[in-house]
């Protein structure tokens, strides 16, 4: 017998549907509900459906099972590249008979200074050295987090960084390099592709709370004290009693 | 009281770490990993397509440490220089370097850009120009500094017959310093003094590097010697400082035989 009238699982999502939740940004909705399973990092997929077994040589379906991993807290303040900690077991001296003992792996963290172009100031963040390697490949910083989809980012701070570096792009202000208009034109031009309208742009990354607060705020309006509304009422009132008076015309 | 003492002082000393970044190591049991990879010991049974595997609680829990990404091998980063830099190369040059050092010391100090297909694409354009000679402004090359360095410190020579009447061409001159110097001279590059030179003696050349800096070098027009001739003179130097030395040698031991019986004289 069901307990609810909504099975659990889909309150989160039920509840976009009313109040406040449903009067948010359609584009920061979607992307709410856009998600796609992130890039495998601590482990290896297998890629394909069908494979030649090594053992029968037969044709055998297979499946890529991904290995839950858990990104602590901390992960949200630095870029750990999609790295999280991967805790379960593992096999004393990797033998299967052997006994079952806890085990969790942590990524190795470093503190570095990454310089961004579009914001023009250096962050000392929390990195592994696979985001060194993942911004090298991305060709820069700034390419690294305006490319890099969400899941993969997978962290406040890039989130952050990303809105506001976007907020950059989508304003053009002069703010960025005030004294050297060139440099200015040229960082705009070599991250034009990534530029979305500052409506968009503002909403990027924010978390559900945030984006609540935001729109909350937006709505908000100081309530007009009472006696306003009726002090206007009474002299609408009294303009219409006055025009339904008959005018008294004296020769 | 005391016994969550040693992690408040770790949080402690993180926090100060944080603050004036000194190297503080957290101790491990196990040696630092990169990222690491992971297997299951036991497989997963197949689930229907679409629906998402059954897990059992405990033993798909269980992992094994496939690969950690720390032990491959070091891969190097391409980059292109903006500057020069010394034992790496020019500005405009791709060299791959150890990621460390493009990390650490190249990209912050802007003496190089990563090779993106954008930054190729320009630094290509640029040496294009620089060869078609219409650059302005731009700087000379790491290769033709060296060069440079090396035209003004070194001696040329050119052999000229005595038997011969001759006037000394621009051809010539280029031969003589791909042979002597190595050098190899692109006729614009190479300019003679205005009045032919028919004589041995002392003269100018000027040469031009990458069109954009002119170096003066001293030419000695000179007598054509033969190989073999100027072997034979060798050897022959060689044999007279050997007799020299011997002689100077047979002096010295001379003199104290023809001192030793005059101190016995008196």
């Amino acid at each position: 017998m069901p307990l609810h009238k909504y099975p659990p699982r889909i309150w989160n999502t039920l509840k976009l549907t009313q109040g406040i939740y449903a009067r948010l940004p359609q584009h920061y909705l979607r992307s709410l509900q856009e998600t796609r399973p992130p890039t495998p990092v601590h482990w290896k997929p297998i890629g394909v459906k069908y494979r030649i077994s090594p053992k029968t040589g037969a044709r055998e379906r297979v499946q890529d099972t991904p290995i839950p991993i858990y990104y602590p807290p901390e992960s949200q303040k630095g870029l750990w590249g999609g790295e999280g900690w991967v805790s379960g077991f593992r096999y004393a001296n990797n033998d299967k008979l052997s006994t079952r003992v806890r085990k969790c792996w942590k990524p190795q963290l470093f503190v570095r200074e990454l310089y961004s172009e579009i914001l023009d100031h250096k962050f000392s963040i929390t990195v592994t050295s696979r985001t060194l390697d993942l911004i090298d490949a991305a060709y820069g910083f700034d390419f690294y987090i305006l490319k890099t989809p969400k899941e993969d980012l997978n962290s406040k701070l890039g989130m952050d960084l990303k809105r506001a570096m976007l907020l950059r792009l989508a304003r053009r202000d002069t703010e960025l390099y005030p004294d050297d208009p060139v440099r200015r034109e040229q960082v705009y031009s070599r991250y034009k592709k990534f530029e979305i309208p500052v409506e968009e742009a503002e909403w990027v990354g924010l978390s559900l709370e945030e984006a609540v607060e935001k729109q909350r705020l937006l709505e908000h309006k100081e309530p007009t004290p009472q006696f306003i509304d009726h002090m206007d009422k009474l002299v609408q009132e009294l303009t219409v009693q006055r025009l339904s008076e008959p005018q008294v015309v004296q020769k | 009281m005391w016994c969550s003492s040693r992690y408040a002082l770790e949080g402690l000393v993180r926090e100060f770490s944080r603050v004036t970044l000194c190297p503080v190591q957290k101790f491990s049991q196990t040696a630092c990993k990169n990222t690491v990879i992971v297997e299951r010991w036991w497989q997963v049974p197949l689930s229907k397509e679409g629906s998402p595997p059954r897990l059992h609680p405990r033993r798909h829990r269980v992992y094994k440490l496939v690969e950690d990404t720390k032990h491959l091998t070091k891969e190097k980063m391409e980059l292109i220089l903006t500057q020069t830099v010394p034992k790496l190369g020019g500005r405009g040059d791709m060299v791959r370097v150890r990621k460390s050092v493009g990390r650490n010391k190249l990209l912050p100090q802007g003496l190089a850009v990563y090779a993106s297909p954008e930054n190729k694409e320009m630094f290509e354009e640029e040496r294009r120009k620089i060869q078609e000679g219409k650059a302005e402004g731009s700087i000379q090359t790491r290769t033709g500094e060296m060069t440079l360095k090396y035209l003004k410190s070194c001696h040329f020579e050119v052999g000229m017959k005595n038997n011969v009447k001759y006037e000394l061409t621009s051809e010539i001159v280029r031969r003589q310093f791909l042979t002597r110097l190595g050098v190899f001279v692109p006729p614009h590059a190479l300019k003679l003094p205005d009045e032919p030179i028919t004589r041995w003696g002392e003269y100018w050349c000027e040469v031009t590097v990458n069109g954009l800096e002119t170096v003066r070098i001293p030419m000695h027009v000179v007598n054509y010697e033969k190989p073999r001739t100027q072997k034979l003179k060798k050897r022959l130097q060689n044999q007279e400082q050997v007799e020299e030395e011997e002689e100077e040698k047979e002096e010295e031991g001379q003199r104290p035989r023809t001192e030793e019986p005059a101190k016995d004289g008196p």
